[in-house]
């Protein structure tokens, strides 16, 4: 996807070109987006007819930037007698632009300012998957205001275009006759708002407690003092979060661009309009996308414990209730993801919301329980008891399909529905090595250390905050008897490591792949085993010098560039890392965590979804993956469980035990006021000197 | 007043839906017939489910819905969410009854258990935990 320049506040974000404008066209993705629609998708600015180009951007937070910008082409910059300032920024759930005009030139000069505007009202969907658009919807002239609108029955999208200098407004855009005295400058705000109406005529979230008008707490600040509220949440995020210095400074650039990252990641939903959870990654994934919302906050726990809480509830909230085959909607299950936009509504896609993930469930109790070992929260655990009940109901119920003990998963939307029901959700992503695909259903391997880990996590709970003591007995005889039967049944004993699924007839999918890394994170994984599995990971085939690869060089399907088949994902790579440190292979975590953390700093510490799976002696620089989102949730969190697992971060009880195990290139870590149960820790950890 | 409205919410106080045990609140539904407006509260304290018929009151969520869309969502035909995003029924106040609001319709007729689908044996029955 092409590079565009962006701001946004939660999932309301503007993409354009380098000089600010959108342009409209069949592939270009440039627009101003909200509630999973385009709501601009042409916003131009000439002056006098000619285009404005830009001699600098600069974007000091992400939801602000401004543009420096002059007429005509590069090479008359040199005599350039008017410029353009072009700042905008989004908040209260609005898009709001300033425009200066400025005369450099002793005399007094008139100018033509146009700005064209028009939108698409495209569903997202459509944007991220290029398909043939066109400007569609009502355009309307009232009270020297643009209104343009999308309707389709009662479903109604209206862009409101308002400027605060009055202009010609016409039904294409706003036209400014602008006359500057010499050295003068003239500006004018544009506000644009985005609303979805009901057939009353009110936006419906407004009823709802958040009003676009209003916004959520966050974003509330007084009209004109543009990102001020913004500006001072920013800075006490940041200083609420644990402080880390390394002598390694790619540790700390990571770290501060991962929680700057993760601010920018939040948003609030309008089941809980006062709190806010971490979105799967920007700007595309600018949602609720359960596995994505509960690794991000499982990693980022020890650092901003309040993720977790409101992604719990929210997910809780979302849980199944019936059968629906369209939604792979069972009870107990945990959603996939939750889209607002046209073809939700519509059930064009099944997003309203869709089910298809047979892991979202299991990693719900994991979270829970981790969650409460952190902070100690245990009303949350007693609010949610029903909906861990419910979710552990599902694995035996709607999830062991072969009535075996294990969990499968078989689309029941094969048409829009995911074709694999795991965090390889992609279709060749579960394969033998000679490339076939295995038939339905399947069992991936790491969703039984999933279901594993939630049924003792479960048990615990039962245990300690339930009163439920026979159902934790029950939970644990479960959880241990799948483990004996999990490492006889997937384990290949030629090539010692586990299975990537087994197949539809219970035989094994025998790819090598990273997804064994899980299991050791899980603890299903025999003592007697780990070794082994140990070696592949870090061996030639999986590990490319930069991180472990999603699937084994020397097997049919692997590439190097493909997205779950050979490429490198620093959030798996952070779970494998903490599953070795749980092993007691704390050297090999320590190898990860430095190959991937070397990674980032080729980013500006701004950790890519994946990068390709090349071998770090061909390429000698960490190739990313194209992919749409930056920031990704879980990638970012990586940094986070990275940290965790190198300064060996482990709730005990009542205290935070801190076992370092620091490769030499790191030098010192400090990393002070950890928030807890035990209040604040603090944890300092040096490297062993490397051995002769 | 429309029988089968009646006959809906005589049943949802008879079964009492599928909330959770956490769930405290009130919904009312204002349900436009050819005759006017009829007006149901349902109260849910610890996932017990109480119905009452008739008065303005105040509730957290207001449903406001006409008797068609509203017999085919009771009767699991159409999914509440969907229904809502396309604006087929409005919602005031607390977003969160809206989205439970399946819980207290009946299931989508006609929907398989995963195990039926390619041929696993069929549903082991267990009792849901609610």
């Amino acid at each position: 996807m092409r590079r565009l320049v962006r701001i946004l506040d939660g999932n309301i974000f503007a993409l354009s070109e380098e000089n600010g404008d959108m342009v409209f066209g069949p592939v270009n993705p440039s627009g101003l987006f909200a509630f999973d629609t385009r709501f601009l998708s042409t916003w131009r600015l000439t002056l006098d007819g000619e285009e404005l180009h830009p001699l600098a951007v600069h974007d000091p937070s992400y939801f602000e930037i401004r543009f420096f910008l002059v007429p005509g082409h590069p090479t008359h910059y040199v005599d350039a007698k008017t410029s353009v300032i072009r700042e905008r920024w989004i908040s209260d759930s609005s898009f709001t632009e300033r425009l200066t005009v400025l005369n450099h030139t002793g005399e007094p000069v008139e100018h033509v300012l146009r700005i064209d505007v028009d939108s698409d009202f495209a569903p997202i969907y459509n944007v991220v998957w290029p398909q043939a658009s066109q400007l569609r919807g009502y355009r309307e002239v009232s009270d020297g205001r643009l209104r343009l609108g999308y309707r389709r029955e009662r479903f109604h999208r209206v862009t409101d275009v308002r400027t605060s200098e009055p202009g010609h407004v016409d039904e294409r855009g706003l036209t400014f006759r602008v006359r500057l005295d010499r050295q003068g400058k003239w500006s004018t705000m544009l506000q644009v708002k985005s609303l979805v109406l009901r057939p009353d005529g009110r936006d419906v979230r407004e009823p709802l407690g958040q009003s676009p008008s209003q916004g959520a707490a966050r974003s509330r600040r007084p009209a004109g003092e543009h990102g001020d509220q913004l500006h001072h949440d920013l800075r006490r995020w940041l200083a609420a979060a644990p402080r880390l210095s390394c002598d390694w400074t790619p540790l700390t650039t990571t770290y501060q661009r991962g929680l700057a990252d993760l601010a920018g990641l939040r948003f609030s939903s309008l089941a809980l309009p006062g709190e806010t959870m971490p979105a799967a990654g920007l700007p595309w994934s600018a949602t609720l996308i359960g596995r994505d919302s509960l690794l991000t906050s499982y990693q980022a726990l020890p650092f901003v414990p309040e993720l977790a809480a409101t992604t719990l509830r929210l997910i809780a909230l979302f849980q199944g209730s019936v059968l629906d085959d369209y939604r792979d909607e069972e009870p107990g299950k945990m959603l996939n993801e939750i889209r607002y936009g046209e073809m939700a509504a519509f059930e064009e896609r099944p997003q309203s919301p869709y089910y298809g993930g047979a892991d979202v469930t299991p990693l719900f109790v994991v979270l829970l329980d981790e969650y409460e070992r952190w902070t100690g929260d245990a009303a949350l655990v007693r609010d949610l008891e029903d909906a861990a009940r419910a979710a552990l109901h599902w694995i035996d119920e709607y999830g062991d399909l072969r009535g075996d003990g294990y969990l499968w998963y078989q689309p029941r939307n094969e048409r829009s529905g995911a074709k694999n029901h795991c965090w390889k959700d992609s279709p060749e992503a579960i394969c033998y090595p000679d490339g076939r695909l295995p038939g339905l259903p399947r069992a991936t391997c790491e969703l039984q250390g999933y279901v594993y880990d939630a049924k003792r996590r479960g048990a615990r709970l039962a245990r300690e905050l339930w009163s439920d003591p026979a159902y934790a007995d029950r939970l644990e005889r479960e959880a241990e008897d799948l483990k004996q039967r999990f490492n006889r049944d997937f384990w290949i004993r030629d090539g010692g490591y586990f299975a990537l699924a087994l197949g539809p007839d219970g035989d094994q999918v025998d790819a090598l792949a990273s997804n064994m890394g899980h299991l050791l994170w899980s603890g299903i994984v025999a003592d007697a085993k780990a070794e082994a599995v140990t070696a592949h990971l870090l061996g030639p085939r999986l590990f490319s010098g930069w991180g472990v690869r999603t699937l084994a060089t020397g097997q049919v399907s692997y590439n190097p560039l493909g997205y779950h088949v050979g490429t490198v994902w620093p959030f798996d790579n952070s779970l494998i890392a903490a599953g070795l440190r749980r092993y007691g292979f704390r050297r090999e975590a320590g190898v990860i965590a430095e190959a991937v953390i070397d990674a980032a700093q080729h980013f500006a510490g701004r950790m890519p979804e994946s990068f390709a799976g090349y071998d770090r002696s061909l390429t000698r620089y960490p190739v990313p993956y194209p992919a749409a989102n930056s920031p990704q949730a879980s990638a970012t969190g990586a940094t986070f469980l990275l940290l965790r697992t190198l300064l060996g971060l482990e709730p005990y009880g009542e205290h935070l035990v801190v076992h370092p195990e620091i490769p030499e290139r790191f030098g010192r870590i400090e990393l002070l006021d950890i928030r807890g149960r035990w209040g604040r820790m603090d944890a300092i950890g040096n490297a062993r000197p490397a051995k002769p | 007043m429309s029988e089968a409205v009646r006959d809906f919410f005589d049943g949802l106080a008879r079964d009492g839906g599928r909330m959770l045990r956490q769930v405290r609140g009130t919904v009312r539904f204002d349900v436009a017939g050819p005759d006017g407006v009829d007006r149901w509260l349902v109260a849910i304290d610890q996932g017990r489910v109480a119905v009452s018929q008739g008065g303005m009151d105040d509730a957290d969520t207001v449903i406001h819905t006409d008797e068609a869309l509203f017999l085919r969502m009771a009767h699991g035909e159409v999914k509440p969410m969907s229904a809502w995003l396309r604006n087929d029924f409005t919602a005031d106040g607390d977003f969160r009854f809206v989205i439970m609001l399946e819980r207290l319709f009946a299931p989508p007729p006609g929907a398989r258990h995963p195990r039926t689908v390619g041929g696993h044996r069929g549903p082991a029955g267990g009792r849901e935990p609610w």
